[in-house]
Order: C-alpha cells, then structure tokens, then sequence
C-alpha cells in the first residue's frame, strides 16, 4: 500500500460569501480561515501549518500570516500554481503533516476582482507590458483565456465533431446542481434555448460556456487521519493525489489544447489510491469552461479522446446521471474560487454533507487545472479509510 | 480593453520581425545549432538552450491548428471588423504562430486547411502578419 494512501484528511474548511462581495482578498482570506477553524473545531493557535494562493493579480501574499496573527508557523510559503494551487496546496500540505514538519496546515485562497461600479469582464483585462511581438496577440484578438480555450473547443468539434449542444448540456446539467446548492450564484433554471441565446464571446464560447467571476475566500486544513477522526467534521481522506504540468514548446508537434497531462495525473492518482477510473462515484472538475470538463474526462480516462461530445450529451453529469460531476455547479454556476470550487464541493461530498445534492461519495476526484491545460493537480477524495 | 496607446511599436530587438512584416516577408528566429524556429522571441532556443539564435525568412505557408471567432471588440484594430477570425497556425518550419485567418468564410474554416501568410497595414504604416486559406 502506497504510504500516502488513507495517511492524511481534510479536517476544516472554510467558505466565506461569494461573489459581488467588496472586501479586500486579505479580508475574505482571513474570514475564510476563521471559518475552517470553527469547521473544524480547532482553534487558531492549532494552525501550525500556512500555504496561501492568490488570483492572477497577487490580492493576498505571505503577510497574510501576520494578518491573521499566526505564531510559531512550521511550515509557511506563498504557492502560484493557477487553477491547480488548490489540489497542490492540499497535496504539500498532506505531505506535510504525514512526515511530521506541522500536524494542522490551512490552504487559503482569496481573491477579489470584481470591483463596484465595473463589469466583470473588467476583472482580467489588465495585463500588459508585453514585447512589441507577444502585443500582437491582443491585435490579432486573442482575448485571454476566453479566447486560448474557445481554440481548444473549436478544435475538437473540427476533429471529432463535438457539437454546441453538448458544451449546452455541460453548463446546463451544472445548473440544475447549482439549483440545489445556495451557495450558487446562478441558480435559475438553464435550457438549451437560453444556452443557444446567451451572447457570443470568442464563438463557439457563449457567456454560458464561460465560468463567472467572483470574489470570496476559501481555506481548507489537512491533517493527518488519525487526528482528524478526533475532530469536530467527518474526515474527507485523503486517499490519492498527484500533479502534471506540461510545458506547451510552440512547436506544432504537440496538441496542446486538445490532451492535458490528466491521463499521468490519474494513473499516478488511482495507483496511491489503489482504485481505477471506474470506482470513481463523483467528479468535481475543474470547469474554467464547458470544454474543459468534457476534455478533462478524455484525459481522465472515463472516456476515449474525441469521445466526451457524446459522454456528456445524456445528461449523466446532472442530478439523476451515472457520473454526478460539478455537484455544486461548479464554477460556471456556483463560484469561481479557481481550483477551490472543485475542491470546497469534493469535501462537502466526500463528508456526506451535500443535503438535496448529494450525490454517491465512495470515491470522489477532484481536479484543478491552470494556464490553458498546462497546470494541473488531482485528488482523491473518500469518506473511509479502508 | 488593452493598452492601445502604441498601437504598434517595434522595440531594437523586435525590429527584424517588424521590418520583415513590412517587406511581406514572415521573419523568425531560428536556432543555428538545433534549426528549431521560435515564436515570439527568445533569448535562448527552448529545444537545446543554445543562444545562436538568427532571424531567418520563413516559409508563410503551414496549416490551420486552431481558429475560434472573436465576437467582442477586445483592441481598436476590431472596430468594424468583427467577428474576427483568431488562429493559431503551424508553419511547414515546425513552429507555431498565432494570427487571423482574413478574406475567408469563417464558417468554412477547419482545423488543417493549409494557409499562406498575408499582411496587414496598421496605423503608423507597420504592418502584422495575418493568414488565408489557400484553396
């Protein structure tokens, strides 16, 4: 048995309010910390252990821990990893605690790029400083992620012929999650009409293929096994976890957009976990956009590369289908906290404590990824540890 | 919206690109230990981190790896221009190089139609490259 299987557990974690929520990062990460704490009914001189994460603009850094008045810290360092921080921080984390350097590590994201009085899609477009050659990208029009990942989506549908209509039925059968979940922001009903209507932003990405924007705060505390079953919440275990990063060369020999580094992620993944892809009961993926939940499935491996258009297109990721995924609407519905969304519903679940939207808990995966593909991190979550 | 003071402004080291694009001719560099070509520029060859590195003339011709439609104005250049055809092309010289897809119908373009490059004058009289579809 690997030793990192069944070692470690989620012991707190910490939501604060979500979205059009005008507080500083450092506030809503200190919020969000309090909050694990309680959760977990530690108290704050327990926290031994600080891994921090901001957005793309650094809203919260390594001050953070005077902010919060933490002494006496083992272990304490500001990690940027995109959308895969969340499952890296939980994995340093878990390392952590298991080789003894801290016994409760909090893993915080906060960020806040909603700002009063400007549209969200405000929020990201502040980048510059570029050379004169790099500039032509906004020239061109490559609008930022939008745009990378709406290449990606067009790309499969040129390949294997992956239809509108199943992006549509990604974000739709996310919202009928979001509607049980309060914690949502949209959580209207969503049909294919309203799918086909929303405005077009790089086509074929309609706003509703887009996640939103949102500011709030997440924290998480690993622990080992054996201390969280003496704690306040249901352990989530730890059962596997690993990281791929791939370096896109420029080169045209590579297919950046269509294969991430998922299927190394889940066979290193499901060989700590001692499982296969098919014990996995529920996915909380990471959905920057529709096409990234249905390529992270390919890569995956619940179904073949090219195949996820007709994997989804039933309806089996909504409430009622065979693979419960995004339980809680994910980011597209729910919030946007990069790699924390998956990972604050995969512990909701993975606890038992998903109300209405519970879904089948034996063995959760949770997956974060960052850049276009490029960046990723998974977990295994399960309610035992045997 | 980006910062669109400047709409083009060719930097000492950008220049061989920028006065290439201005003669019609797609200039890259290229590694003269290993041959790989690079885009945007490098300092040093990413395959086997030599600093030889010389503009060269590229070849324009390559195929489509990638095109989506751009349906919101993002930079001034946009205006009265959308949609706009945003593309990644794979150039016969191995390299990978963004731009737009231009005097084409953008619902016909797929994935591996071979193009060829074209340019575009900008404001200030510098011109980009930009690709179509050969038929």
């Amino acid at each position: 048995m690997h030793p990192m299987k069944y070692a470690t557990a989620v012991c707190g974690l910490g939501i604060t309010d979500m979205g059009r929520v005008y507080r500083s990062a450092q506030e809503l990460a200190i919020e969000a910390v309090h909050l694990a704490l309680t959760d977990a009914g530690l108290d704050k001189s327990d926290l031994d252990g600080l891994l921090i994460n901001s957005g793309v603009t650094p809203t919260i850094d390594l001050q953070l821990h005077q902010a919060l008045g933490l002494q006496h810290l083992s272990v304490l360092t500001y990690m940027q990893g995109y959308g895969s921080s969340a499952g890296q921080m939980i994995e340093y984390a878990a390392m952590a605690v298991h080789n003894g350097l801290a016994d409760n590590v909090c893993c915080v994201f906060a960020d806040s790029p909603l700002q009063e009085n400007k549209r969200t899609g405000a929020a990201y477009s502040n980048r510059k400083g570029r050379n004169p050659i790099t500039a032509l990208m906004g020239l061109y029009g490559f609008a930022g992620a939008n745009a990378m990942y709406a290449l990606g989506a067009q790309r499969h549908m040129d390949l294997f012929g992956t239809t509108q209509e199943q992006f549509g039925q990604v974000a739709i059968s996310q919202r009928e999650w979001a509607g049980m979940n309060e914690r949502a922001t949209k959580r209207e009903p969503l049909d294919m009409d309203a799918y086909h209507a929303s405005p077009w932003v790089v086509e074929p990405f309609h706003v509703l293929d887009c996640c939103l924007v949102s500011n709030g705060g997440v924290a998480v505390i690993v622990t080992t096994a054996e201390r969280a079953r003496d704690l306040k919440q249901p352990p989530a275990y730890l059962r596997g976890f690993a990281q791929g990063h791939n370096h896109d060369t420029g080169a045209s020999n590579v297919d950046p957009l269509i294969r991430g580094p998922g299927e190394k992620i889940a066979a290193k993944a499901l060989a700590m976990a001692d499982a296969k892809i098919s014990d996995v009961t529920q996915c909380q993926l990471y959905d920057c956009y529709t096409y990234t939940v249905l390529e992270t499935l390919e890569d995956y491996g619940f179904c073949q590369k090219g195949e996820g258009g007709p994997f989804v297109e039933d309806g089996k990721l909504g409430p009622g289908g065979s693979l419960p995924t995004n339980t809680g609407g994910g980011s597209l519905s729910s919030y946007y906290m990069w790699g924390m969304t998956p990972v604050s519903e995969g512990i909701i679940q993975a606890r038992g404590q998903g109300g209405e939207r519970q879904a089948p808990n034996d063995l959760v995966l949770v997956t974060g990824n960052g850049g276009i593909l490029n960046y990723q991190a998974a977990l295994l979550l399960s309610p035992e540890s045997v | 919206m980006n910062d669109q003071t400047g709409w083009i402004q060719p930097t000492e080291a950008t220049m061989p690109f920028f006065e290439g694009a201005k003669q019609g001719v797609l200039r890259l560099q290229s590694c003269d230990d290993c041959s790989m070509w690079m885009y945007p520029i490098k300092k040093r060859c990413q395959a086997c981190g030599s600093n030889e590195l010389s503009w060269k003339d590229a070849s324009g011709k390559g195929a489509v790896y990638a095109h989506a439609r751009l349906h919101r104005q993002y930079h001034a250049r946009h205006k009265d221009k959308l949609p706009i055809v945003i593309a990644w092309v794979d150039l016969e010289e191995g390299v990978r190089v963004p731009g737009n897809i231009v005097h084409s119908d953008a619902e016909t373009i797929k994935a591996g139609m071979p193009v060829e490059v074209t340019f575009e004058i900008e404001p200030g009289g510098w011109a980009i490259p930009v690709f179509r579809i050969v038929d």
